[in-house]
Formats: structure tokens, C-alpha cells, sequence
């Protein structure tokens, strides 16, 4: 070659990749602000293993840039049991390990995750996370804990929502203005639960404090659920290098100003109807004993009102005096939370009286019990959220502090993404604040939503997002590690391009369409154990040379427990359930009472009873989220406590005996048979000669009965790394 | 995979982790792994977030032993005399006070004067009421901090905001600070240990000592009282010690397969790591709690021969064992469930609970000094706020977060130090005011942490224990 020619051409390729060579760090900070269009997959040379769909072409070249790749795939029996995990949390029996395992069909792994993915059990897997980000719990939190007795509808929308694939945009419209948009559906009323799960001290006196730590709370969990921003920060001060401002932070909170909590009854017209017929019948045939009981309770009631109103500051007080309709918006919301306090109808008032009196009373009372059968059942309910026809003004909050108001703002959108304010449309009574927000997040020109929440999506499949701060995608977090690879996975999501073999075009927006890409990608289906380069040159394992093994949460290792142990009931929805606590800790919760019926009790563990105040012992103890507030990804801390629990609690010796008595059933004493089933129903593979000795020896020299000795086997197989640790 | 999780403890080598096996189970359950070849350790992480680390600058308290009055203890009535309170007794406050927000609205009434008497102690003249006489005795040992203020008006998140910083739930605890800053000197038991006397739940619950937003690692964990104090300690009885070990020793042997096919995974060793230290546990805890190894006077000292202080007295005596033994952070909560909440009668709640504390909060203080131990272990007593002046009902008082008192003993602080005042009344407090955050940041700085540099990020924040506020009381430093 000329040398001239040579030259140029060298200059020329100078001119043409100059640019698109990587540059230490080509991503603006404020990266995840800018719009984004899908990126063309990368190219790979020498595919070490077939490219299942884009992804892996990202993930490759990422490698191939530092001299990495793929570890091998993994075993099918490794690979049934981390999809059965993922994707609906519970293990595969032994019949349908094998049953993969020895299908020769080229789709047998596709129609697997198919199978899961359609599974009702789906639902219950996924809604784990969402309910930790959302802060779900059935109970107000503070001293006092109070019961949430219809918070659970919220848990089962999130479960259906999840199994029915419901449209992400469709799914965050409901949550955050269902009210609005869909009011003529229960279910998108339930979805703005999300919007009641904020921790409340009910009996607070400071209550415009407590109004502002509520829309604050609201605030920050939208922000950090569905735009993945901690805005936080932004309350009191603008960050130095951030976009998000302190004017952005209360133009946000304005969106929620006018917050009207309800309870919702579920009752068709037709149903109202009906009850409201019986309620009257009941009503004329009890009114005289009702009018009787009234006359005792109402100056008792007149008192305690009295009592309860002088706890307050006069200024709040004296709301009360003040027609609803006169008061303004602000004296509307404050007023909402001094009523609650002082006139508690359900307040039993009747323990003053004394003698004569209460014998009256408690004639009364049981003459009306007489009625009982003819009184109509208390509507289903859901707790929900409306607004003020008219919202109290915001007001930007000096350093946030809410005795130091500056500027009044309006609700507008974050000004480096959409420099607007927002024009809301009143809408079935509500000022429609939030059905503007809601479409603003919904929309496909937002740079955050679609990438946050499919960055969630890799977060759970392989234990750290492609930004790893999951719920901070500002200056302040993490970059991504494939930022191409998340656009393409977020336009994929808008806008789904890759077709399943043999399935319909994926929907717009279908969360399933993107757990089904990544589970099927090469780059899920590696083993635990890539090449030994890999540490050196990767040691977090960022590019993902190897699937990154887990712990199971605590909620898991409940539900694997009772699978194993043949215990575990599958019904599903409906108010939640209170297993047995460990006996010591019982004597000293009597809060805590125990479903009675073990089999209501063994149900997964999605609908144990969220109590703030007490989170149920072993989902604590294996990193749990308190849920006072959002928590976007749990830690896997390792602590004696947790080895303590998992050897001498009461609770977990039951899953062992269970299990023993399970695993003698079904294949009789005969030790080898015991061994092989009792480690394929716990590990889901057989174990190797080695391990089949280890555990023959053990029980070969165990000194106690053989029942014993079986019970031991099992209870040390829910106790080893394998069991808790999923390759 | 060498995936660093700086918040678990992890082992980077064979042989460094069978160090610290210890005996027992390990030495029979992990002897097929010496056998094995040791991994190569090239890799240097640090691997145990509880290894005690360096702090920020040379500290003066090593430990810390927070006595907790939960409930709020009247300040008027113990540490802040005011003579104009009795003056005024029964007359309202002065309209200059303005409006007066308090949880039971008793801010409009009138002024309740305190029954007790004080005298001055030590030769800081330090005042004391006669409910806390032998307390009184140890002075000079006290920094009395009296403009002490909270945010919160209401148990729970007054409760919180001592303990957390916040009156809102989810940060995590000033004991798990100092663990996540500090680390544990003893590996043997937990370094941040929880007491609750009285019977009651800590308004708030384990949150109070929980660890919030950073990993459970750091948290505080409950002793309860008896020999096996911490849950799930022993091996159930129908099980023994036999089947135990055998079925241990199973564990064992399939976790080392399991390991052996998995190298470089440090989570798997940290978890049988986690298995050796409930071991060890179960073998030093309950030595730790063995109070018969004290003597008959030391007993007498902490008041374990009378009812009243008995339960009281067992804590304070094992806090200091636990000192002794290089944990940390030791809480009691004495009255735990509120129980200094004195809304109704405080006279008779309040003679009750100090007669529960006096006295071994003053042999804690007297022993620690005798056996060289209080230079180096910051003693704290009292509340999550003080009371009002006014009265609630006819005998009781509300709460007060605007002005009350907080006792500092050892570990770096002066003896003999009053700082700060509070108004004529005791409302509020009026000059050397001490905010939670201030507290906190001065408690830090004496266990040599920079309250403004021992941060933790979470959701893109670095947090500290002190949010954004906080300055240290250096005035009471010695």
C-alpha cells in the first residue's frame, strides 16, 4: 500500500471513530434526564454461545472489550430452579426437574419460562419487590400501629396486576390517580392505595407538621418509585450539581396538595341499593333501643369529645366549628385529622357507667345484639385516595421547613425534562392534579420511566440493576454499566420489537415481555462459575461473566420451607394471614394472634400480615425493609441470629419435622431413598456420591431414633448454603 | 465470584476463617477443610465490617452506656430547680410565654410547683432533688446538659429521635453508628447490646435500635434476661447437645462440598462463618450474663437484693460486664413502654421510678470509676424529653421537648459541668442549648468520629446520624 493512501486512511478511520470511541467516561452526569432512541445492537465476532436476542449482543461486546465472556450454561437442574426462584419464588418438585431435564423439544427451556411466567404464582413473586419500593403495610406504624383492616386489597391488586400483565402505564396511571381516570373501576380506586401507605401518627396534635411529613412522604416515594429520583435531597436546598431543584421538589409535592383520604365501600348501585334496603329495615325495627342506648352514649360521648378537642392547639380546635363547607382547603385537611380524634364513634364510651346504669346499658346492648342477623354486612371497603375539589396552596418550604414558607407554587414538572407547569383538568370531582402527573410519568417521551422500571426488572433477575442505585437515577447515583443496553431494553418496553417463536407481538408497556428477553438471553442462562479471569479483571462482576448467585429473602425462605415440607397452601388474595410466632416471642406479643387454622397459617408468604411495629420475626431477620419508607433494593446480610434461628427455632424445627415426616411417606426408612428424596426436594438436583455418603454416614451414626435421625437430615438440608444460596 | 459486600463479613482466606473458628463444633466441622488447599489470598478487601477500625481522631470514649429513662423524667424535678415555678405554683404562665403546644393540651394551665427538695452536691454545687440521692453523690462525675431540645411532641417519635436522630422511623440508631463507625472489639458477642427493664416494649419497638437504611450487620441486639439471653441461643432440649453437634457437623461437611465447587465465593464462607459465631455465642454469652461470678457486695452496690432495683440493677451490672468484654454500645431502657410518663401523678409515678434508678445508675457510675473503666465509657442518662412545668390534671405533667435535662458521666466529658439553662419555669431552654443533633454529634465526636464524615450512602444521599445539623458541645469536653 502506498504510504500516502495508508496515511489517509488512517486519518480517515481518526475522523470517523474519534468520536464514537469510548472516552473514559462519554455519559453526561445528568445522563438519565436526556431522551434517549433505541441504540442499534453491537455486533458480536465468535459468539461463544448462541445469541438468544439482543441483549447478549450488549453484554458481549462489553466483554469482548476487556477480554471476557459467558461462563458456560448451566445445568438444566440449575437452571429450572433459578427460573422457578425468579419468577414465582418457590421451588420445582423432583417430578418437574426431571421432566425438563429429559424434554428434548429445541423450545424446551422457552416453554418453561412460558409456563412460569403464566402462573398465578407469578404475580406473588413479582409483587414482593413492588410492595417493599411502595412501602405497603397494613398497619399506620408510630406507637399507637393501628390496623389497616382494607390496606390488603392493595397487596392483591399488585399480585393481579402483575399476573394479568397489566400495562406498566396503565399500572402507574391507577396507582397514582385511578380515582381520576378510572373511576368507574374498583380496581384502579384500590391502585391509589399506593397513595395511603405513608406511616401516620393519627393521635399527632402538631398537625400541619403531620399533613407536610405526609405529602412530603408521598412525594418522595413517587418520586423514587416511578421516576427512580431521590428528591430528598431537593427539599431543602438545590444540589449543587443536580437538576432536580428545590422549586422542581414543591412544584412536585403541589401535584398532592389537596390529599383527601377515604374509604371506598365496593358496592355496585345495585348492592347499595340492597343494603341500604335491609340497613333501613334494621334501623326501623331497632329504632326505639337504639334511640334508648343513644341517650346513655351521647352526653358520655359529648365529654370525651370535649376531652379529646382540648389536646389541641385552640386554632385547630376550633376548626370544628366551622361549617365544612367555610372552611378553607388547608382547615379541610386539618380538621379531617381532628375529627378522627375526637369524635371516635367506634370508642366504646360505655366504661364510666356504673351499677344500675350499666346493667340498663348492657340490656340494651344485647336486646339490640338480638337484631344482629338482620343487619346488613358492612360494605367492603378499600382504603383510597381523592382530593379536595379545591387544593390548599404550596408553598416552596426555607431549607423545608414548614414554619418557614417563601414563594407559593404550582404543580409543574420537573424543568430540566419538561419545562412546564402543569394544567390539570378537574376531573370526577377531583382538581385532576395528578391525572397530569400521572400522564406525564406515563409518557413515552419521559426519560426516566421506562428505564427505571426496567432497570428493576434486571435488578431482580441478576441482584443489581444496570444502574445499580435502582431508585436513584440522578447525579448522585450510580451510572449505568450498558447504557445502551438499558435504552434498548426501555424502547423495547415502549415499544416491543422482538417477537416470542411461536407467540402474538408483545403489547406496549407488557413488564412480562421483559422478564421473558432477559430470562431467555444467554446471559441468564450462564453458570455461577465463570472463567477464573473474570475476579482479576471484573471483580463485582459488572459485565456479567458469570450469573450472579443469591441469597433467598426471608419471605422465600418461608414459602421454600413450607414447598418443601409439603405444607404450603396456594390459596391466594384475601386478608392477610398471621403465622405462628417462635414461642418465647409470643408470650410477649399478644398483638400478634396466630391464624388458627394451620392450613390458612402455612399460605405464602406475600400475604403474611404486614405490621410495622412487628415485622414478622424471620423476614426481618434475612433484611426485610421496615416499610416506613421506600426501599428499592434489600441487602443480604450474613449474621449469627440468622444461623441461631435457622438451628433452634421452634418454627423452622416444625418445617424440619414436616418435612421428615413428608420425605418417610413418600419413599418409606430405607436411608438411601430418604437421602435422595429429602436432597431433591430441598436442592432440586440428586446429590453426587459424595454427598450421598455424607449423609448416609450421618444417618448410619446417629444415636437417637431413626425418626429423629430423619428429622435431623432434614433439618440440616434447610440449613446448608445450598439450600439458601441459588446458583 | 468476589462481589465485595463491605456490610457482611467476610473471609477471605480458609485459614483466616478457621482463626477464628475457635473450638467446639468448628474444630470437628471444618476439620475436613484443612485438609483442603488453601485458596490463594492476593485479594485484599476488608472482608469484616465488625473488625474494629480506626476513628476519625483520637477518641476519648471507647464505649458507650446509654441508661434511657423512657417516658421523659421531669427535669424540674430532679436536676432544674426553679424557684419562680414554686412561687407561681398554681398560676398560669406569663402571657410573654404565648401559645404553648403540648401532646395533652395543658398548655394554658397552670403552673405546678415541685414537691421536692434540692441541695447542691460535690463541689460543682451541682443541684440534685432528694428522688435521686445517690445519684447526687456522684457530682462531680456529671456533665449536666439543662437546655436540652426535641423535635417530637409524642412518645414514639421522640423515642425515635434520641435514638436515631429523626422523629420519623427508618434511620438507623446512634449504636449502630458507632458499630458501623467503630466496629466490635469483642467477636464473640454482639457489640451493640439492648436492655429493656420494667416489663414493657420500647415505644417504637427494635426500630429504636434497629439499623434503618443501613444493613442489619450494625443493629442492636436484645438481651433478655436469664442465662440464654439472646433468642434462639440454646439448642432446644429435646434435641440436646448430642444431635446438635452431629447434625452440625453434617452441615458442615455439605457446605464444604458445596464451597469446594464454588471457590471465591465469600458469601458462603461468610455464612458458615455466621454458624461459628452463633457458636461462640452460645458459649460466651451466657458466661457473659453469669452474675454469680460477682461478688455478694458488688450486688448490694447495684441494689440486686432489694425489689425495686433488682431488675434495674441486673442491667446496669451486666452493662458493665459487657463493657468489660469490649462491646460497644450497651442501651438500657429503664421503664421501658413509657413507663416515666408521669401525665397523671408525679409523685407518685416518680417516686416509684427513681427509687428504681437511683441507685444503680450511681453504682455503674462508682464502679466503672473504681475499676478504671469510666475514663474510657461514656455513661448517658436520661429521656426522650422532660416535662412541663404546668400541670396536667391536678398532679401531672405533660411533655416537655423545649427545654430539659440529659446527665453525661466519664469517657471524655467534664465532671462537675452544668451547661445550659432553662427559663424561670423550666420550659424552655434559654441559653448552651443542646439539640438531639447537637447530642449526637458531641457523643460521636468523643468515641473520635466526625459526625460530618461518618456517613453511609443510601438512595443517593450520604447520610449522617446527624441529617445536616448538629455541632459539638466542646465546652463540656475535658
Amino acid at each position: 500500500m502506498p504510504r500516502l493512501l495508508r496515511v489517509s486512511i488512517i486519518a480517515l478511520i481518526g475522523i470517523v471513530f474519534t468520536p464514537l470511541a469510548p472516552a473514559a467516561d462519554p455519559l453526561p452526569e445528568d445522563w438519565a434526564f436526556h431522551p434517549f432512541q433505541r441504540p442499534a445492537p453491537p455486533k458480536v465476532n465468535n459468539p461463544p454461545t448462541s445469541l438468544h436476542n439482543p441483549i447478549d449482543h450488549f453484554l458481549l461486546a462489553k466483554l469482548a472489550e476487556h477480554n471476557l465472556t459467558y461462563a458456560p450454561e448451566a445445568h438444566r437442574q440449575t437452571l429450572i430452579r433459578r427460573l422457578y426462584y425468579d419468577l414465582i419464588g418457590l421451588p420445582p418438585t423432583p417430578e418437574e426437574v426431571a421432566a425438563f431435564v429429559n424434554d428434548t423439544s429445541p423450545q424446551a427451556y422457552e416453554k418453561l419460562v412460558d409456563r412460569l411466567l403464566a402462573s398465578p404464582q407469578f404475580g406473588e413473586r413479582q409483587a414482593l419487590w413492588w410492595l417493599d419500593l411502595v412501602r405497603f403495610a397494613e398497619t399506620d406504624g408510630f406507637n399507637a400501629d393501628g390496623v389497616r383492616p382494607h390496606a390488603w386489597r392493595y397487596r392483591d391488586y399488585v399480585i393481579q396486576s402483575f399476573n394479568a400483565d397489566k400495562p406498566f402505564d396503565r399500572f402507574l396511571q391507577e396507582q397514582l390517580a385511578g380515582d381520576e381516570l378510572y373511576p368507574d373501576s374498583w380496581d384502579a380506586w384500590i391502585a391509589t392505595g399506593f397513595l395511603r401507605h405513608y406511616p401516620d401518627e393519627y393521635n399527632a396534635v402538631n398537625l400541619e407538621q403531620r399533613r407536610y411529613e405526609i405529602i412530603t412522604d408521598i412525594t418522595d416515594t413517587t418520586a423514587a418509585t416511578f421516576l427512580g429520583l431521590t428528591a430528598g435531597c431537593a427539599r431543602c436546598h438545590d444540589h449543587k450539581y443536580d437538576p432536580v431543584t428545590q422549586d422542581d421538589y414543591f412544584r412536585m409535592q403541589a401535584f398532592f396538595a389537596g390529599f383527601w383520604p377515604i374509604e371506598k365501600k365496593l358496592f355496585t348501585p345495585a348492592q347499595q341499593a340492597e343494603y341500604d334496603r335491609q340497613l333501613a329495615a334494621w334501623q326501623a325495627k331497632t329504632a326505639e333501643i337504639r334511640q334508648a342506648i343513644a341517650t346513655i352514649e351521647e352526653p358520655l360521648r359529648q365529654k370525651e369529645s370535649q376531652r379529646q378537642r382540648k389536646r389541641f392547639p385552640e386554632e385547630y380546635a376550633n376548626l370544628l366549628d366551622i361549617p365544612f363547607e367555610k372552611r378553607s382547603p388547608l382547615e379541610k385537611q386539618i380538621a379531617a385529622m381532628v375529627e378522627k380524634q375526637v369524635y371516635s364513634g367506634a370508642k366504646d364510651v360505655s366504661k364510666s357507667l356504673k351499677g344500675t346504669d350499666k346493667e340498663h346499658y348492657d340490656a340494651l346492648k344485647a336486646q339490640l345484639a338480638q337484631f344482629e342477623k338482620d343487619k346488613p354486612a358492612d360494605p367492603p371497603q378499600a382504603m383510597v385516595m381523592t382530593d379536595l375539589p379545591e387544593p390548599p396552596p404550596t408553598y416552596l418550604f426555607k431549607r423545608g421547613e414548614w414554619r418557614k414558607p417563601g414563594d407559593k407554587v404550582v404543580p409543574g414538572y420537573i424543568n430540566v425534562i419538561t419545562p412546564q407547569d402543569a394544567v390539570a383538568e378537574p376531573r370526577n370531582g377531583s382538581p385532576g392534579r395528578r391525572a397530569a402527573l400521572a400522564a406525564w410519568i406515563a409518557s413515552q417521551d419521559n426519560p426516566l420511566t421506562a428505564r427505571v422500571i426496567v432497570n428493576r426488572l434486571w435488578q431482580h433477575h441478576f441482584s443489581y440493576g444496570i444502574v445499580r442505585t435502582s431508585s436513584d437515577f440522578g447525579v448522585a447515583g450510580d451510572k449505568p454499566t450498558h447504557p445502551e443496553l438499558l435504552d434498548w431494553l426501555a424502547s423495547e418496553l415502549m415499544n416491543p420489537t422482538v417477537v416470542p417463536a411461536d407467540g402474538p407481538r408483545p403489547a406496549a408497556w407488557s413488564l412480562k415481555h421483559i422478564h421473558r428477553l432477559i430470562v431467555t438471553s444467554a446471559a441468564y442462562r450462564q453458570d455461577c462459575r465463570g472463567q477464573a479471569t473474570g475476579a482479576n479483571i471484573d471483580p463485582d462482576n459488572h459485565l456479567l461473566w458469570q450469573f450472579p448467585r443469591r441469597r433467598l429473602d426471608g419471605e422465600t425462605l418461608r414459602d421454600a420451607m413450607l414447598a418443601v415440607s409439603g405444607q404450603l397452601n396456594h390459596k391466594a388474595g384475601g386478608p392477610s394471614i398471621f403465622p405462628e410466632l417462635p414461642a418465647e416471642l409470643q408470650k410477649t406479643t399478644p398483638a400478634w394472634k396466630p391464624t388458627p387454622d394451620p392450613k390458612e397459617r402455612n399460605r405464602r408468604s406475600i400475604y403474611v400480615f404486614v405490621k410495622r411495629n412487628l415485622r414478622y420475626p424471620l423476614f426481618l431477620l434475612f433484611d426485610a425493609p421496615d416499610r416506613n419508607e421506600t426501599c428499592a433494593r434489600r441487602f443480604a446480610t450474613t449474621t449469627a441470629p440468622q444461623a441461631l434461628t435457622l438451628l433452634n427455632d421452634s418454627v423452622v424445627l416444625g418445617f424440619a419435622k414436616a418435612f421428615a415426616t413428608r420425605v418417610t411417606l413418600e419413599v418409606g426408612t430405607d436411608h438411601p431413598k430418604v437421602v435422595d428424596r429429602a436432597f431433591q426436594l430441598a436442592i432440586n438436583r440428586s446429590p453426587t456420591e459424595e454427598e450421598r455418603n455424607a449423609m448416609l454416614a450421618f444417618l448410619q451414626r446417629h444415636q437417637g431414633s431413626p425418626t429423629e435421625a430423619v428429622v435431623d437430615l432434614c433439618h440440616a438440608l434447610l440449613n446448608i448454603n445450598e439450600f439458601l444460596y441459588i446458583d | 465470584m468476589t462481589i465485595q459486600q463491605p456490610h457482611v463479613p467476610l473471609y477471605h482466606t480458609r485459614r483466616e476463617f478457621l482463626q477464628r473458628c475457635g473450638n467446639g463444633f468448628g474444630a470437628l466441622a471444618f476439620a475436613a477443610l484443612l485438609a483442603e488447599e488453601t485458596r490463594a489470598a492476593d485479594t485484599k478487601v476488608d472482608i469484616d465490617p465488625l473488625a474494629p477500625k480506626k476513628p476519625h481522631f483520637e477518641a476519648k470514649a471507647k464505649r458507650v452506656i446509654f441508661l434511657f429513662m423512657e417516658g421523659g423524667p421531669s427535669h424540674v424535678d430532679l436536676t432544674d430547680p426553679k424557684p419562680e415555678l414554686t412561687r407561681r405554683h398554681g398560676q398560669p404562665l406569663p402571657a410573654s410565654f404565648g401559645k404553648v403546644i403540648t401532646p395533652m393540651g395543658t398548655g394554658g394551665n397552670n403552673l405546678l410547683a415541685s414537691k421536692r427538695k434540692f441541695a447542691k452536691y460535690g463541689q460543682s454545687g451541682m443541684d440534685f432533688s432528694d428522688w435521686l440521692p445517690q445519684m447526687a453523690q456522684c457530682a462531680d462525675d456529671f456533665t449536666l446538659l439543662r437546655a436540652c431540645w426535641a423535635d417530637g411532641l409524642n412518645h414514639v417519635g421522640s423515642v425515635c429521635q434520641m435514638n436515631t436522630g429523626s422523629i420519623l422511623a427508618g434511620r438507623p440508631s446512634l449504636g449502630a453508628w458507632a458499630l458501623y463507625g467503630l466496629g466490635s472489639e469483642n467477636r464473640n458477642l454482639p457489640g451493640f447490646v439492648v436492655f429493656t427493664e420494667g416489663g414493657g416494649q420500647v415505644f417504637g419497638g427494635a426500630r429504636v435500635w434497629g439499623t434503618g437504611f443501613m444493613p442489619a450487620t450494625y443493629q442492636g441486639t436484645l438481651f433478655r434476661g436469664g442465662k440464654s439471653p439472646v433468642l434462639n441461643l440454646d439448642t432446644p432440649s429435646d434435641v440436646g447437645e448430642e444431635r446438635q453437634k452431629n447434625k452440625l457437623e453434617l452441615i458442615g461437611e455439605l457446605n464444604s462440598i458445596h464451597r469446594r465447587e464454588r471457590p471465591g465465593d465469600t458469601q458462603l464462607d461468610a455464612r458458615q462463618a455466621a454458624y461459628e459465631l452463633a457458636f461462640r455465642m452460645q458459649a460466651h454469652a451466657p458466661e457473659a450474663v453469669d452474675l454469680s461470678q460477682e461478688t455478694e457486695k458488688t450486688k448490694e452496690a447495684y441494689g440486686l437484693n432489694r425489689q425495686e432495683t433488682m431488675e434495674y440493677g441486673i442491667r446496669c451490672l451486666l452493662a458493665r460486664r459487657l463493657i468489660e468484654r469490649g462491646v460497644r454500645f450497651v442501651q438500657i431502657y429503664c421503664g421501658a413502654g413509657s413507663q416515666w410518663d408521669a401525665h397523671a401523678d408525679i409523685e407518685s409515678n416518680h417516686s416509684k421510678m427513681c427509687l428504681r434508678a437511683d441507685q444503680p445508675t450511681a453504682a455503674l457510675i462508682r464502679d466503672l470509676k473504681q475499676r478504671g473503666l469510666l475514663d474510657e465509657t461514656l455513661v448517658i442518662w436520661g429521656g426522650e424529653f422532660g416535662r412541663t412545668p404546668m400541670t396536667e390534671g391536678s398532679s401531672g405533667r405533660d411533655h416537655n421537648p423545649y427545654g430539659f435535662s440529659m446527665l453525661l458521666a466519664g469517657g471524655g466529658v467534664k465532671g462537675g459541668c452544668i451547661y445550659g439553662a432553662t427559663d424561670e419555669f423550666g420550659l424552655y431552654g434559654v441559653e448552651g442549648r443542646v439539640h438531639v443533633h447537637d447530642l449526637h454529634a458531641t457523643i460521636l465526636h468523643l468515641l473520635g468520629l466526625d459526625h460530618t464524615r461518618l456517613t453511609f450512602r443510601h438512595n443517593g444521599k450520604d447520610e449522617r446520624l446527624t441529617d445536616v445539623k448538629g455541632k459539638v458541645i466542646h465546652d463540656i469536653i475535658a
